[in-house]
This record gives C-alpha cells, structure tokens and sequence, in this order.
C-alpha cells in the first residue's frame, strides 16, 4: 500500500488504529495507581482534603501522550517506507522485471553503487510482486540464461555475490541472448557502465523492443592504463578516457609484492595523457604493474613483466669443488643472492633453463655448440656478465664487448712505480652513476682494453687513471658486461666491498629488461596463467585448471573468459596479459532517446519503521518518568539519577589512573626543576647516577630520577629532593614556600646545594638565603663525623662534591626533636650531583676517588632519607663499650 | 491473634540482650542518684549525732564515741522503696518505622523504659512491668523487660499498690480516651510521666504525589491527590494534639515528654532520670 511517497509493508496492521478511541476510553478511565503508604497517624489525616482530591481520571494530556505513542507503534509495525521515486513511477502489482548489469571491469570502480542499484530494483519488484529477470552483459565462459526467472530472494543473493569481470561487456551478445526470451518486461532497468562499444545500439534496441527502459549510469565513468613502459628515467604510463570521466589523477608503480616505487599525477586534455613517474632505472626494473590510484579495476592495471619476479640469473660453474673462498663465484654468489634467484651449471644448461643473465667467470675457451647457444641467447635479451681472470688475460675470445690486449696489467707491486689505482667516480651516463666508492677499494691487476673510439662509448668504469675497470656493449637485445678484474679478491679489493653489490645489481637490473614477453621461436607449449586478475584489479593464484593459450594465440589475444588477464608463464618466461588492451576505446554511452536515463546514486528505499518505533519508545519512557512524577516517586528518583549520572560522569572523566608513572609505586629521587637547563641536566645526570650507585650497592633501588616543581607538584611521594642553586636564583612562589614548608613537616629531606664552594664571600647575601626566603626553615648546625649521616651506611670523615672540602649544615636535633631528631634540611655547597655525574671523576681535584667519595655521601644522604636515625646508636657505641668497661673494672 | 502477639513477643525477646545492652549503657551514662537525705531506716550510713537521753544506751555507737569526749549516736539513711511501674502501649502501629535505618518506636519506648527501670533498680526501688508483680534487686530489672515484652494490656490499668508510672506510647488514640485513660490512674493514686515518642515521617509528613495512606491494621484509609499539600494541614493537628495531651497530662499529675526515634535517646533519658527523680524516685 502507498501513500503518497510512503510505502507500508505491512499494511494490515493500520486496522489496529481503529481500536485507539476504545484504547483512549480505557486509558481515560483508569487512574494512575497511587502509593501505599503505612502512616500510624491517620486518624489525624482524616478527613483531610488536597486541592486535587481524587484523581479519578488520568489527565488528558496524559492519555492524549499514551494514545500518540499506541499509534506510532501501530505505524511502525505496519512497515512504512519512503520511496520518493517509487511514488513517481507507476505501480503495478506483479508483472515482470529484467535487470540488465554490465558487469565488466569498466563497471568496477563504482561497483558499489551498481549493486546497490540492482538491489533497490530487486527490493522494489520484491514489493510490487513479480518474477526478476537478470541480463549480463559481460560474457562469461557459460552465460547465465537470461529466461531464467529469479525469486526476490535468489535475486538478491545473486546480486550480493555478483562481482564484476576483469574484461569489457560483450553487448552485441548480450542483445542476442535477451532476444531469445519470449514475452515483454513490464520493468527494465539497464545498470549501465557509460561506456560505449559496438554493441550498445543492438542491445538498446533489443531492450526497447521488449518494455520500458530505464538507464541508470554513472556520473564518472572507468579510465584504463593502455601501456606503460620501463625507460632509462623512469616508468612511462599511458592512460585514456572517455569524456565522462574524471581529468585528473594519479597513477602508481608497483613491485609484485605491492610495494609502491612512485607516483606519478597525471591529467587529461584529451582523451589520452602519459603519466612519468621519475625512478633510477634499477628500481623502475621492478616495477610489477602500473595502476591509477583509487580506481580499482582491472583496465586501471597495466602489468609489467618485467619485475614481475626477480631476475634468474646463471653462474657458469665449470665444477670440481674448489676452496669456497678462492672461488670467484663464491663472491658472486654472495652479492646477488638477495636479488636474483641464482642456478648453477654449464652455458648450455643455463641457456636452455633461460636464464635472463648469466655470470662467467674467468672462462677461457667456450665450448662450440655452447657458444653458439650463447649468441643466440644474448641476441634475444640475455646479460652476459663476464669477470677477468688469467685465463682471459692469456686467450681473449670475442663474446666481450670490448677487444683486449693481450695479459694484464699490474699495478703496484715491488718493481712498479705506480701504486693500486682507485676507481674513479662514475660518470653521470653510466648505470652506475650515484654509487659511493670507499676509499679502500683498490685494483692491483686488470686486463686492459684496447683504446679505441668504440671503447670510449662502452665504459661504464674507470680507474682514477681512465684505464677502464667495466665495459659494456648491446648485442641484439642482449647485454655483454666486462668486469675487468676477478670476481674474487685476487685481483681487486672490489668483491670485499658493498659496491661491488650495488654494481651487480645495476647490472642484472637490465636482465629481464629486455622483450621477453615476445614470443621465441624455439620456445614450445602454450602460456600458462601463473596469476590472474579480478574485476577490481586484484592478482591472486591462478586455479590450477586455469585456462591456458596457445602461443600464436597468445600474441594477438584479448582479456575474456578464454583468455583471463594476468600473468602468465611459458617456459620460465613471464608473460602479461592485460585487461585493456592498447587500442581500447573509451567513448561515452549514446542511448537513444525511447530509454529513461537516471544517475545511479541516491534513489534508495528508506524504511521509516525505526523512526516510528524509536519514536513510540521515546514515548514510553518519557510516559514512565511522567507516571513517576505523578506518583510523586520522582524526588527521590531524580537524586538517585544524579548520583548515577555524576559517577558516570567521573568515571568517564577521571583520567587513567594507571596510565601514567604513578610516583607512589616506585621510589624515585627527585630533583626540583629550577628553570635552568644546564643545572637541570646535571641534577638529572647527577641522580642517575646515584640511582645506578644505589641499585648496585644497597638494597635500593629506585627509578629513574624525576625533576619536580616545588610550586605544583605532589611532593609526599619522594623521600629525598635534591636542590640545586641555578646560576641565579629566585625567591619561591607563596604556593612553593607552602609545599615546601608541608614536605618538611610530612618528614620530607631536602638537600639544598648552593654549588658554590669556595666562591663566596662570607656575609654576603648567598644562593641558599634567596632560596630559602619565605621558607619555615628550622635551625641548622654544622655537620662533622659524629652525625649520623657519617655513618649511616659508609662511614665517612668528610662529604666532598665537586669541591673537596665542603661545608654542610643540617637542621640541628634539637630542632628535629619531633622527628626523632632525624633531620629533614640540609645545606650545603659541595656541587654534588656535578661530582656524581662526573665521568670516572674528571674535573675533580680529588679524581675518581673524590667521585667515590661523593657518591658514598649520596648513598648515605638516601639512607638518612630512607631510614632516619637507625645508625644513630653507632654514635653512642664508644661511650657504651666505655661504661660496659668501667663497670667491669 | 495470641499466636502472632506471641511471635511479636519473641521476635522483640530475641532482641532483649541488645535492647537491655542498650538500656544499661544508657543508665550507665546518668548522673548518680542519690538517696533521700533523710535519717531512717536502711543499711546506708547517714550521719554521727549527740545522744539524747531518749535514745537508751543500746544505740551509742561505742567506736566513734571513744574517740571523744561525747556520746555519739549512727543513724542510717532511710531507704524507702518505690514501685515504679512501665507500660508499653501494644497497638501495632506503635511497631512501626519509616525507615530500616531507625528503631521502631516501640523498641525505642522499651530501651527507655528499661534504662530508667535499671536506674531505678540500681537506686533500690522496685521495678516491674504494670500489671506483673513488682521486684527488687538485681535481678528485677531482667524480669521487667521479660514481662515488658509479653505485656499485652492495650491500655494501662490501674496498679494495686501506689507506683510511678511510666506510660510509653505514640498518643495517636483520641483526647478523650487518653483523658479517660489517665484519669482513671490518677484516681487510683498513680503518677508518673508519658513518653510520646513519634517517628520523624510522623513529624515531618515527607510524602508527595498521589499516596493512600493506611494503617498497618489496614482497616482505615485515605487517598490524598497531592499529598505535600497536606502537609501543613498534618502539621497544625498533630500540633494541636499534641498541646491537648500535654495539657491533660499535666493537669492529671503526669510529665509528658516527646521524643522522636531519629533523636538519640540519652537526652529525653536525662530528662526522664531528673524529672522522676523529683517526684520521689
């Protein structure tokens, strides 16, 4: 049932409104029940009348309030919905519904949206009651009979599970299969991509032929990276569009694990544009695919073959099992097994297993029909790296990219004048350019190049004397390097150091680099998909009966349901197959003007049930604090609740307790934070110290030290503060003095360290007195060996700091008298905790002993701090042991 | 109705070791009492006088005479014994408390009645519930609070002998049957005081919204719309009740004290030790 742009579901359950006026008198007549209250003296409330006698009847506003939220309730159950567009379009009950969705992958970057729209349309066929018909538009390996009616249910399930196809629509077909159903639709709706191809015309004549069309598309339609390319500067992209679509954006490189090298933006002029992303050639080599940022489809993937895994590269092992570290490849082996998957063998084996570089060592004679092989090999993209060696030097052969002299060159040695020859930096042309050379690395013997012209041009190294160290030459498509020395350390010291690495890899970079997806005319068997993609452009695994393509076939093929886009392998040789092809056309969809077109977002049902029942129980419970009220519970009710919103308040309130250090659990010493940075951090280091000294030495062991402000902070938590004088120091705050004054009495020890011994006249207004001003400060004496701080837990004659000889007072026993006669101030200027920060007791007159004894000071002061008067008693013993022995005299 | 009065009984007899706890470190905390500050019979020594010829020579108190010249005579302090006599008043809505906090105003009445009785016993009076017979010594005031708690008389009758009574009660039954009441022991030579003791809902009437009030008894009831409005209204009755009890009593030879049971009990206690004390206790 509708009304007006209101849809109820269940619209049965409207009759129960007719019961409210039965409800209304019902209500009306039943009081709200009142309190029972015992009350002793009732005889004197007898007779007895309030203003409001005898509520006999509800009050109407109360009934009115109950009635209104009976008919929300009722409301909501019947179901309603608000479907602006469904008022609009006509009603009729029954009949039959064919959605048609292009599910290609130029539909997946609003997939979404498309969904949505096939399940609203589902929804509403749902409501109007009839069969659901579905149309794909992308072809599929078995197409879905489109006569195949669905229920609402089967529909929607199909829908939630539908995804789109990694290649483009086939219309044309499509138009064939909606043709072949009998009878006309009384609903047609077309999610389309807003693309459009060949078959768009059929299909929209074929879908006018059989009802009423409506078009849903969306307001930016797909963009494709057409080709991309790996160049000396970097990854090339080209992409295209159709006018529709958005102009700007961004494309991205990535490796095969789904690293990102770079990025590129890029924007459209017209229907194509090329995206740079700036990248050194041995990292664009990675690249695995290119794809545009935040449009996940699979025409916004172009894969990369190239970097698709990492490089294969052969070590020519001529066998017989040698020292491993004499041996030359051990080195190779070494510097590029992070890199490349490495195989060992002879030249043929390597050739066949098609290795994309290969590393020859020192080989001298190459056996013919390996030579042969090898040419090939390198013709058709294959890096040949070659090192030096004797053998070479004695025989050079021709598969080198330069021609040699005859022996090698020495440089060094006992009867040379020249000294080994660094390498010199490399030039900006040459792949290695960039490399840090260490200092170290010296070449002591190389084979040299003929000079030449042609030479000049393929040096990609020198040494700091221009002699060449690496040479390279193109041959084909393929790749001859010469390292001149070993590739162990025989000759050089470069295979000990990092950029012999770096240098092979660069090197190998330019494996794979080459056209390997071209077909081979001596390769056999049909590509094999090692990984596809899906709609959205994802890879994943390829099923193992995945299809695969003949390699005449594979050449020419485009992305669909017999050729699915991915990688694909032959014979070792990666291969891509991608969604959009490099010719793909990307034009706006024309429709004719017989088919309703509408956007594909908005436009949804939205069920208003919630609101009406959210509304009733609102009601409800403001009907339950109403009844509260009037039974006068309400007093009572709204302290408690206010008790139960402050707790609830506090605990959301009250920070973490536990989040952060709490002091309490720990013991820290502490220091007071005077402002001065310098001060500070000797107070701070000055303290660690101590901490360290007492976690190694004494049963204490507290934590890292903390600085304090005397003005703010809590101070009852740390037994002992240290006070440095900053250079210039300022009367405290009245809150400090009164903090302060609180720690003392509490039984807090503070040690003020004025730090300036020897310094300072005497009378003058010192550090300590500023320090102080304000301060309850009790009496203080001088200290000597006798008080307790000399004994406490080392005994000691004096208490040196930075200075050796340093005065301390501390407040006088009698003073302390309330504490037991443990004191709680000490003054003094020794610079203790400069003393105890000191390294080993540098910039002490004294040395380390003068730290030592500065830091048994320390340990005693916290002992005081920690244990009071305990070794006071010591102080006594001699007096004891003297009367023990007069009385036994 | 025996059998519930029965359980009553045992449910407050369950409680007497505390409530006579109570009385006593109630009784504990009065000023002493004195005797009567008169020469008479009793076991207490009173004073030295001259001899007169009259008192023969059998009542010279040889010892304190040797010490002098003079002839002495001891006499004791008279100990006259007192009955005082309690009464609880049964109504069940005198069992009654607002709050789970508070005592109810019977147990109140009972740690009150047995403070003053353990003082009046400690003075050597004679204590006992009304209508039980009266005791001395030590033991009285434990057999007090025994027949204190079955006490079921609902209104006090006369005693037979001459008493102080103690009447403790909440005085909601009307003017005219309390004057009935009272007059009929003041008839019968009795005096003594009236303990009124309320609860503080009682006083302060802390009632709102649509209430039924009713009483424990059930058998009356009333439906106030606003029950804050009648408040004021409670207040002036339970004021005029009040005055006319207090009138009543005074004019038929009783103190009436009001206690509330949110109030601790020392004070009204004091009150009571002071008061019965003037009148012969």
């Amino acid at each position: 049932m509708t009304w007006g742009p209101i849809t109820f579901g269940a619209p049965l359950a409207l009759w129960a409104l007719a019961s409210l006026p039965v409800l209304f008198l019902i209500l009306r007549a039943t009081p709200p029940a009142p309190q029972r209250r015992v009350f002793p003296p009732l005889r004197l409330l007898l007779g007895l009348q309030t203003d409001e006698q005898s509520r006999e009847r509800a009050p109407l506003w109360l009934v009115l309030l109950r009635a209104l939220m009976c008919a929300l309730a009722i409301i909501g159950f019947a179901r309603p919905s608000l479907t602006p567009e469904a008022a609009a379009e006509a009603q009729t009950r029954g009949g039959r519904t064919l959605i048609v969705i292009d599910d290609g992958w130029t539909s997946a970057p609003f997939w979404a949206q498309a969904r949505a729209a096939a399940l609203d349309a589902v929804a509403e066929a749902e409501r109007g009651g009839g069969q659901i018909f579905v149309l794909h538009t992308a072809p599929a390996r078995i197409p879905r009979d489109a006569g195949e009616a669905f229920t609402p249910g089967e529909a929607r399930g199909h829908f939630n599970a539908l995804e789109p196809q990694p290649w483009r629509v086939d219309r044309a077909a499509a138009a064939g299969r909606i043709q072949s159903v009998p009878g006309r639709f009384d609903r047609i709706l077309w999610i389309a991509n807003g693309l459009d191809d060949e078959g768009a015309q059929a299909l929209a004549s074929a879908l006018t032929a059989k009802g009423a069309v409506t078009a849903r598309m969306p307001a930016r339609t797909a963009r494709a990276v057409v080709g991309a390319s790996v160049g000396a500067d970097g990854v090339t992209a080209e992409l295209r569009r159709a006018q529709t679509s958005s102009d700007v954006g961004a494309v991205t490189a990535e490796t095969a694990e789904g690293r990102s090298l770079g990025a590129a933006e890029f924007r459209f002029t017209g229907e194509s544009a090329i995206a740079r992303i700036d990248l050194p050639p041995e990292i664009a080599a990675r690249t695995a695919r290119v794809r545009i940022v935040g449009e996940d489809s699979a025409g916004a993937v172009r894969l990369m073959p190239g970097g698709a895994a990492r490089p294969t590269v052969g070590l020519v092992d001529p066998g017989g099992q040698g020292q491993p570290l004499l041996s030359d490849l051990f080195y190779v082996d070494r510097a590029l097994s992070p890199y490349a998957s490495l195989r060992r063998g002879d030249v043929g084996d390597l050739v066949r297993r098609r290795v994309q570089a290969m590393v020859l060592a020192d080989a001298s004679r190459i056996a013919p029909a390996d030579r042969d092989a090898l040419t090939r090999w390198i013709e058709r993209g294959g890096v040949l790296i070659r090192f030096a060696g004797p053998r070479l030097a004695n025989d050079a052969d021709d598969l080198l990219p330069v021609r040699l002299r005859p022996g090698s060159r020495t440089i060094g040695g006992a009867l040379a004048w020249e000294r080994p020859q660094h390498v010199r930096p490399f030039a900006a042309n040459s792949p290695f350019a960039g490399l840090a050379i260490p200092e170290d690395v010296a070449v002591r013997r190389q084979v040299l190049a003929e000079p030449s012209a042609e030479t000049e041009s393929r040096v990609w190294a020198r040494l700091e004397d221009g002699a060449p160290v690496v040479t390279a030459q193109a041959q084909g498509r393929g790749l001859i390097v010469l390292y001149h020395v070993t590739a162990g350390p025989a000759w050089s010291d470069l295979p000990l150091s990092g950029l012999y690495v770096e240098m092979l890899r660069r090197t190998i970079a330019f494996a794979g680099r080459g056209g390997e997806s071209e077909e081979r005319p001596d390769a056999s068997g049909p590509y094999v998909a090692t990984r596809l993609m899906d709609g959205f452009g994802a890879l994943s695994p390829a099923d193992a009966d995945a299809a695969a393509i003949d390699a005449e076939a594979f050449a020419s093929a485009r992305a669909g349901p017999a050729a699915p886009p991915g990688f694909y392998e032959r014979a070792g040789i990666a291969a891509t197959l991608d969604a959009a092809g490099a010719d793909e056309r990307l034009a706006p969809l024309a429709l004719p003007s017989s088919i309703a077109r509408a956007g594909l977002e908005g436009a949804r049902v939205r069920p208003l049930s919630g609101l009406f029942l959210g509304a009733a129980a609102a009601l409800l419970a403001l009907d339950l604090l109403l009844s509260l009220w009037l039974a006068g519970r309400m007093p009572r009710l709204a302290r408690a609740g206010g008790a139960a919103l402050a707790i609830i308040a506090a605990l959301i309130l009250a920070p973490p307790a536990f989040a952060q250090d709490d002091p309490t659990l720990q013991l820290h010493l502490a220091y007071v934070r005077t402002g001065d940075a310098a001060t500070d951090r000797i107070a701070r280091d000055g303290l660690e110290a101590l901490t360290e000294t007492l976690r190694s030495r004494t049963t204490v062991e507290p934590e890292a030290p903390i600085g304090v402000d005397l003005a703010r902070d809590d101070l009852s938590v740390y037994p002992f503060i240290y006070w440095p004088a900053p250079p210039a120091p300022r009367p405290l705050s009245n809150e400090a003095v009164a903090n302060l004054d609180r720690y003392l009495r509490l039984g807090g020890m503070v040690l003020v360290d004025t730090r300036d011994a020897g310094r300072r006249a005497a009378g003058n207004r010192g550090p300590a007195a500023i320090m102080l001003a304000g301060l309850d400060a009790p009496p203080l004496e001088p200290i000597d060996a006798d008080h307790v701080l000399a004994r406490s837990f080392y005994l000691l004659r004096a208490f040196p700091g930075r200075a050796s000889a340093p005065r301390l007072w501390g407040e006088s026993a009698g003073a302390a008298s309330a504490r037991d006669g443990v004191a709680s101030l000490f003054v003094g200027d020794g610079d203790w905790a400069a003393a105890w920060a000191s390294e080993g007791g540098s910039g002490l007159s004294g040395g380390p002993r003068q730290r030592e004894l500065s830091l048994r000071f320390g340990v005693n002061l916290v002992m005081v701090a920690l244990t009071g008067n305990y070794k006071e008693d010591q102080v006594h013993v001699p007096a004891l042991l003297e009367r023990l022995g007069r009385e036994r005299r | 109705m025996i059998d519930q009065s029965r359980n009553e009984a045992a449910a407050l007899a369950g409680d007497l070791p505390g409530v006579l706890l109570e009385a006593r470190r109630l009784a504990a905390a009065a000023p002493g009492l004195h005797g009567r500050r008169r020469a008479g019979e009793g076991e207490a020594f009173w004073q030295y006088r001259d001899h007169r010829s009259e008192d023969g020579a059998r009542l010279v108190d040889w010892r304190r005479s040797a010490r002098g010249e003079r002839l002495y005579v001891r006499e004791r302090e008279r100990e006259a014994a007192q009955n005082a006599a309690f009464w609880l008043d049964p109504h069940p809505g005198f069992d009654w408390r607002s709050d789970e906090k508070l005592p109810t105003k019977r147990r109140r009445a009972l740690v009150l009645s047995l403070a003053l009785a353990t003082l009046f016993a400690r003075g050597g009076e004679r204590v006992s519930a009304l209508g039980a017979p009266t005791r001395a010594g030590p033991r009285a005031v434990d057999q007090a609070a025994l027949d204190l708690v079955a006490q079921r008389s609902p209104a006090p009758e006369a005693p037979r002998t001459r008493a102080c009574l103690i009447l403790a009660s909440d005085f909601y039954e009307p003017l005219d049957i309390w004057r009935a009441r009272l007059a009929r022991l003041s008839a019968a030579g009795a005096n003594g005081a009236c303990v009124m003791i309320c609860d503080p809902a009682e006083e302060d009437f802390p009632y709102s919204g649509r209430t039924l009030f009713h009483e424990i008894s059930g058998r009356n009831e009333i439906v106030l719309g606003r029950a804050e409005h009648a408040r004021e209204a409670f207040a002036e009755r339970l004021a005029a009740h009040r005055r006319g009890m207090r009138e009543m009593a005074r004019a038929l030879g009783f103190l009436l004290v009001t206690h509330r049971t949110d109030h601790p009990p020392a004070p009204v206690f004091a009150l009571l030790a002071a008061a019965l004390s003037e009148r012969g206790l």
